[in-house]
């Protein structure tokens, strides 16, 4: 979309946030339909519902580029005990429909179905071969609450009036989308208990700073992918798809998901911090001393170049008396010195908040609970001069409010699936 | 001052001034940040112990949210920071929405350093408290404000404020700290404390105890958030040489000290491998920023 005048502005910044019918229909009565690409024979997709690299365009440098809007529905099933087949069919005919109506790709949608850990005790055993455990608090300075809605559905596309329409279409208050008519919705099996809504890429950010958290001089870059002005996700240094995918076991094909909400604080970050301080705090004293990161960091290329950011990172932050986020995040690696979380993280103004849903997927939750406690910078703080907060990475302008644990099952295990499906 | 409660083990004073330049420090830079137009007070909380008026600093931190008619207005973890006439405490500027009455929250985290002596089971947990603030622009105006043009880079400090029920963040003169005085050294401008304790009631048997205590050199400020390193020889013997760990202990205050499983008399270098990183009010921002080494 061009139009990037005032008023569109202040229409963006409500449209995916507020949704429902009257936002999609002022969306599409103001910007048109866009002219996104069809479906296919649900058939012929991918096995594992979080392939989404394949229809991922790429940046200049190579880096998978997520879809720009994202909405999350946090759903409860709506019937007690065990699902029926009628309500397992229902789900899958649903969502088959969206695949028919949108490519499986940035500029189509993209979407995963997954379930907490709250909907699999119902069948009395925990999800077979996964390791799924209730949310907790994984710091000692965080005190969040817990989401245990029995499902979760991440809608993502490039176009506000796709996953609007999508959800519109789900929540049955539309017969078709793109052209294709909805066999199904989700009315009568799925409640919605949570509703939230982010964007992310070069220029979202910045139309949508009016919010509490980020101060009224309008500080974010008009190019930062993020609200912290700064590029992430490089390919270097997120897990593939591969990596984070379950490999045995009837939820071979699927992946964990780890879901939380992460209130933004900027006015420190971008009216008291130097932009020097800000790139060593986001990635470490040495590139901030070398000059290694040029405006938001497409300079970078697919690696955040953590690993010139010296040797280990307690013994650099007594020295520094800063340890940066992506040098602290990095030491979380696995055998093959490969990351173990794919992030896919998005921002979010809803409830007029700068916050983070911070998303990630790993093959196991223990893989996110592990890169956690490196970011937490404990030992950091333990060892040096630096605090558990203060220049602790990025750790001061952030407040974790809610966590939640999900499995993101394979294609064919979607719709509403027991505990072992062996 | 604006209020000052109980919070589990911790009180918590919160007084608040117009608002200031200060000074954030990484490493060994001082970097200045500045008065933004909208800004309009500086907050300062400061953490003690009702029982014995230790001020407590705090690596968790510490963090204010404003608020009124039931939406937050500001929220944020304000530095630590140390200036002449207040010492020791957490500040930073906040920006209100004009003037009128705000709803002030100081939550403080549960300690994460060495506890010792009477603190050992006290401080783990958080503490929170709540007090309401009038804000008007004529009485923040009001509030004196000296310029001390004659005293510019002249080595001196300004006392340290009297505040009514509020202790000053004062750490013990050399010759009032428990066990043996090792002896004091000057660093860049600060003042290095060194004492060992052979008996005291956390240590074991065949334990010592190394405390180093460091402070501004006039009003005895302590200087939290040093990196230091400790090397102990006794008998020719090296019988400590690594990192000394942030503690807390009523007689001592605020300090970086070693359990040293040995007994003797010691001979002791301390590092600076990172000086103090807390943030600096006015007079300051040049000062403690070396990193000697001092031998006792």
């Amino acid at each position: 979309m061009s139009d990037r005048g005032i008023s569109r502005r202040d229409f963006a910044k409500s449209a995916v946030a507020i949704g429902g019918a009257s936002a999609l229909a002022a969306c599409l009565d103001r910007f048109g339909s866009p002219d996104v690409p069809g479906g296919t024979d649900p058939a012929t997709l991918p096995a594992r519902q979080h392939a989404w690299d394949q229809g991922l365009p790429t940046d200049d440098a190579g880096n998978h580029r997520l879809g720009r809007h994202h909405v999350l529905l946090l759903l409860d099933y709506e019937r007690d005990g065990t699902p029926t087949d009628g309500d397992r069919q229902q789900v899958t005919d649903a969502l088959r429909s969206l695949e028919r109506a949108y490519a499986w790709q940035a500029d189509g949608l993209q979407f995963t179905l997954g379930y907490s850990p709250a909907y699999f005790e119902r069948f009395g055993s925990e999800p077979a071969g996964v390791d799924l455990p209730q949310p907790s608090a994984l710091a000692p300075f965080e005190d969040p609450e817990f989401d245990s809605p029995d499902a979760i559905l991440h809608l993502a596309s490039d176009h506000e009036q796709v996953v609007l329409a999508a959800e519109e279409a789900l929540k049955g208050s539309r017969d078709s989308v793109n052209d294709v008519e909805m066999a199904a919705a989700f009315d009568g099996v799925f409640a919605q208990q949570d509703r939230r809504t982010g964007f992310v890429g070069a220029g979202l950010p910045a139309e949508n700073q009016d919010v509490d958290g980020i101060p009224d001089s309008e500080p974010v870059p008009e190019d930062a992918p993020l609200f912290m002005g700064f590029k992430s996700g490089f390919d270097a240094n997120q897990a593939s798809e591969d990596r984070v995918t379950v490999e045995s076991g009837p939820f071979a094909g699927g992946t964990t998901q780890h879901l939380s909400r992460i209130r933004l604080q900027l006015q420190q970050w971008y009216e008291q911090d130097s932009q020097e301080q800000r790139v060593s705090k986001m990635f470490c004293p040495a590139h901030a001393e070398e000059d290694r990161v040029e405006g938001v960091g497409e300079n970078l290329g697919t690696d955040s170049g953590v690993g010139d950011c010296g040797g280990d990172v307690v013994e650099q932050s007594r020295r520094d008396g800063v340890a940066g986020h992506a040098q602290k995040a990095a030491r979380a690696r696995d055998d093959g010195d490969t990351p173990i979380i794919l992030r896919r993280d998005f921002d979010s103004t809803d409830g007029g908040e700068a916050a983070v849903h911070f998303l990630s997927l790993q093959r196991a939750i223990d893989d996110f609970v592990a890169t956690k406690s490196m970011m937490n910078g404990t030992d950091v703080a333990d060892e040096s001069a630096v605090g558990q907060r203060v220049n602790n990475g990025i750790l001061q302008y952030m407040r974790v409010e809610r966590r939640g644990n999900y499995l993101l099952p394979p294609r064919d295990l979607r719709a509403l699936p027991p505990a072992d499906p062996s | 001052m604006l209020g000052q409660k109980q919070a589990g083990d911790y009180m918590i004073g919160l007084t608040y001034s117009y608002p200031h330049r200060f000074w954030t420090v990484t490493g060994t830079t001082a970097e200045q940040v500045t008065v933004q137009d909208a800004d309009s007070v500086h907050l300062m909380a400061s953490v003690w112990d009702p029982e014995t008026m230790t001020v407590l600093p705090i690596e968790s931190g510490v963090s204010i949210t404003v608020a009124a008619d039931g939406e937050t207005t500001a929220d944020k973890q304000p530095w630590p920071m140390v200036s002449q006439n207040m010492g020791f405490h957490y500040g930073d500027n906040y920006q209100l929405n004009g003037e009128g009455v705000y709803e002030i929250t100081v939550r403080v985290d549960g300690m994460t350093e060495r506890r010792l002596g009477g603190f050992a089971d006290r401080f783990g947990d958080a503490g929170e408290m709540t007090t309401n603030f009038e804000f008007s622009r004529s009485a923040r105006d009001n509030i004196p404000f000296t310029e001390y043009p004659d005293r510019q880079g002249g080595r001196a400090a300004l006392d340290l404020m009297n505040m009514e029920l509020m202790p000053t963040s004062r750490v013990p003169a050399p010759d009032d700290l428990p066990g043996e005085l090792l002896g004091t050294g000057k660093g860049s401008d600060e003042v290095y404390a060194a004492t060992w304790l052979s008996e005291a009631e956390f240590l074991g048997s065949g334990q010592s105890y190394l405390a180093v205590s460091v402070r501004t050199p006039y009003n005895r400020i302590p200087l939290p958030m040093m990196t230091l390193d400790g090397t102990v020889d006794i008998g020719g013997e090296t019988v400590y040489d690594d990192s000394l760990s942030a503690a807390v202990h009523p007689d001592i205050g605020y300090h970086y000290g070693a359990m040293v499983e040995a007994t003797g008399d010691p001979t002791v270098a301390v590092e600076t491998i990172g000086p103090s990183q807390v943030s600096r009010h006015e007079g300051y921002e040049t000062a403690f920023l070396g990193t000697p080494t001092v031998d006792f």
